[in-house]
């Protein structure tokens, strides 16, 4: 039998079955819909990230942080304690130092690396930020001027700040909003009060923990801070690890003047004042992501900790195909029930045409001739249910994307394409749903290639 | 024992089990049927003609014995080739007919040619040419429902003939027609077999219509021949 007969004889086998033909296809339509949407969404994830990894070019960041050695005695050995393995003890006795400070110094040495662009300390800690009568909790970052020239920092309005000691201070427009200003340039120049947030030993504020009077348990105070508006900033879509992340950037200058808690590492916390010299991390970036490596090997060598978003890019893709899978398992269950639908659908109509089959065998119809007719059935229940699922899911997608973004362009978060439809997506999506549903005609096929057409032609 | 024989059966036997129970519907046929010749089977209901007739169009297969076509062993046959001779070498028609209702008349004669993988144009031709030879070339679109029974049952048999076969079997082809169309068919099977020259197999509980036209009638009771009848 010749491959379009049998298209041919398929095709005009489910026209004559109309309705069911139309429902058991609307089942696979609906599965594969939800499949497509599914992989649509975690593809439209994935592309959203690592596009706007390269967008910001994240794999070009190494973090640098000095090695905290813990002081270590003989003496006051401690049972509990597992033996770390990457940092290496002292000496008995001798109280360990950083290797190296992370001072100005060093990040001229840094800059004289091969391949290494920009380095910048790394600072930032919590604060109130205070415009007119609104106020908004936020992380300020300390950035310096030459960072916040370069071309990491896309300005809305104003300019940068030109040295690091004034007091003056970069602001998101996202910050901007929330403070009730929808136009940046009419920030620049105007004032803003930042309020720090301070440990206090002092005696009075114990004495109010110890009592429990008033509504304050930790002993802490605020310091309020003046800063003049130098330049509005673009707000980022993802935040992550961004070296220049937060809603707030003030030079170094002005940041050694104010009180303030700093949230660089809890282990700081515990170091002695004089260890605390130089900044606790400093960001560097690299030319291109190529060079991470060698940069990071450079830095190691110098006895430093390092961090570099590249290396995670391994782990976080282990981490979408788990999402995918994830993702696969629920859209799979819309195609399970579409393809019992299939099944059912065989079996009913092999029962249909029972006598028909004898026929077909009775006139020379191979046993293989049979199954193939049912076969190409199914299959064509298949392929028209990839295409039309997967023009569904792509309409329940934008419909989706359209509703999602409606809603949140509100809050001022830009447009996001949630779902993306790679090619390959489409063309495996209807591959799928024809695979499915021949496994699904296996069964009742075997079953039609089996009949006996002996017994089939005394079938009334 | 004629070992020249087309159709040639020996000790044909087949038995049907139903649970612990076993049937013989044929016990140990021996018979040769020549080349060209017009052969009839009777028998009461249950005799076991039609087991016979399936067996010979390889339909079915013997449970002991044998079956030779043309000198080729048919019952050691499997699947596959049986229905390479059921599509290249015999041709059936049967008391119902078994048109396939959803078909037109062309497309039920054009049917055997499907699996025989010829081209569309080419199937369309030759089931217009046999509707024309049993004359029905008026009712090629017709659905089966829309023709009466002995059109039915020459659609049946141009459907039979479309893949040239070289025997015709047919199982009680008038059992369900009025003894004037009755008639009218099984003179168009006299007058094909000499037209084409066919091997034909008629089974009929009909005695007198085979008698008049067959040249040998088997009588056949209880799964085994009784009488041998040669006529001509």
């Amino acid at each position: 039998m010749r491959t379009a007969d049998y298209i041919e004889q398929a095709c005009g086998n489910l026209w004559k079955k109309k309705l069911r033909t139309f429902l058991t296809t609307g089942g696979v339509v609906i599965g594969v819909g939800a499949l497509v949407c599914m992989f649509a969404f975690g593809q439209g994830v994935q592309k959203n990230i690592t596009d706007q990894f390269e967008a910001m070019d994240l794999l070009n960041y190494i973090n640098v942080s000095a090695k905290h050695e813990v002081r270590r005695n003989p003496s006051d050995s401690d049972p509990d304690a597992a033996p770390t393995t990457d940092e290496p003890t002292e000496p008995a006795g001798a109280a360990g130092e950083p290797v190296e400070v992370l001072d100005d110094d060093f990040i001229d040495e840094v800059m004289q690396i091969e391949g290494v662009e920009a380095a910048f300390p790394e600072m930032r800690f919590p604060a109130q930020i205070r415009r007119g009568d609104k106020e908004q909790f936020t992380i300020v970052q300390v950035v310096t001027s030459r960072a916040c020239r370069s071309e990491l920092v896309q300005l809305r309005a104003g300019q940068p700040y030109t040295s690091d000691e004034p007091n003056e201070a970069m602001v998101s427009d996202s910050l901007l909003l929330r403070l009730g200003n929808t136009e940046p340039e009419t920030a620049v120049g105007r004032e803003i009060e930042i309020r720090t947030i301070t440990l206090d030993f002092g005696l009075r504020s114990l004495m109010r923990m110890a009592f429990g009077r008033g509504d304050q348990r930790l002993p802490v105070s605020n310091q309020r801070y003046c800063f003049k508006v130098a330049g509005v900033i673009e707000r980022m879509g993802f935040g992550g690890a961004l070296p220049v992340r937060s809603d707030v950037f003030i030079p170094p200058g002005a940041a050694d003047r104010m009180r303030k808690l700093v949230l660089t590492s809890v282990s700081d916390l515990f170091q002695p004042a004089g260890k605390m010299a130089g900044y606790s991390t400093v960001t560097v970036r690299v030319a291109s992501p190529r060079q991470v490596s060698a940069v990071k090997a450079e830095l190691e060598e110098r006895g430093l900790r390092t961090f570099a978003l590249m290396d995670q890019l391994d782990e976080m893709k282990k981490g979408f195909i788990i999402m995918d899978m994830f993702l696969l398992a629920i859209g799979m269950i819309g195609m399970t029930v579409a393809s019992l639908g299939i099944v059912n659908t065989m079996v009913m109509s092999i029962l249909e045409r029972y006598r028909e089959i004898g026929i077909m065998k009775a006139v020379g119809a191979t046993d293989g001739d049979v199954q193939k007719i049912f076969l190409f059935e199914s299959g064509a229940i298949g392929f028209l249910g990839g295409v039309f699922g997967l023009v569904l899911g792509w309409v329940v997608s934008a419909v989706i994307n359209l509703v999602v973004n409606g809603l949140t362009a509100r809050q001022g978060v830009p447009y996001i394409r949630y779902f993306s439809f790679p090619w390959w997506l489409c063309l495996g999506a209807i591959a799928f749903s024809i695979l499915v549903s021949l496994i699904a005609g296996i069964l009742p096929t075997i079953r039609a290639a089996a009949i006996d057409p002996v017994v089939a032609l005394r079938h009334d | 024992m004629d070992a020249d024989a087309f159709i040639r059966t020996e000790n044909l036997t087949k038995v049907y089990s139903s649970g612990p129970a076993q049937v013989a519907a044929l016990r140990g046929v021996t018979l040769s049927i020549q080349k060209g010749c017009f052969f009839g089977v009777t028998g009461a209901s249950g005799s076991g003609k039609s087991t016979l007739m399936n067996l010979l169009g390889g339909l079915d297969t013997p449970s002991a014995g044998s079956l030779f076509v043309g000198g080729r062993r048919i019952s050691d046959l499997d699947h596959e080739e049986l229905a390479l001779f059921r599509r290249r070498t015999v041709g059936m028609i049967f008391q119902s007919f078994n048109l396939v209702g959803s078909y037109t008349a062309a497309e039920n004669v054009a049917l055997p040619l499907l699996f025989a993988g010829v081209a569309k144009k080419q199937r369309r031709k030759r089931a217009a040419e046999l509707l024309r030879t049993v004359g029905l070339e008026g009712r090629a679109d017709h659905r089966p429902g829309e023709l009466s029974g002995g059109e039915q049952q020459r659609v049946a048999i141009a459907r039979a003939l479309v893949n040239e076969p070289q025997i015709l079997l047919a199982d009680e082809p008038t059992g369900n027609l009025d003894s004037h169309t009755s008639r009218q068919i099984v003179e168009s099977l006299v007058e094909l077999r000499r037209a084409r020259s066919l091997t034909v197999v008629m089974i009929s509980h009909e005695q007198e219509l085979l008698r008049e036209f067959a040249e040998e009638v088997i009588h056949l009771q209880d799964g085994a021949v009784t009488e041998r009848e040669g006529l001509r």
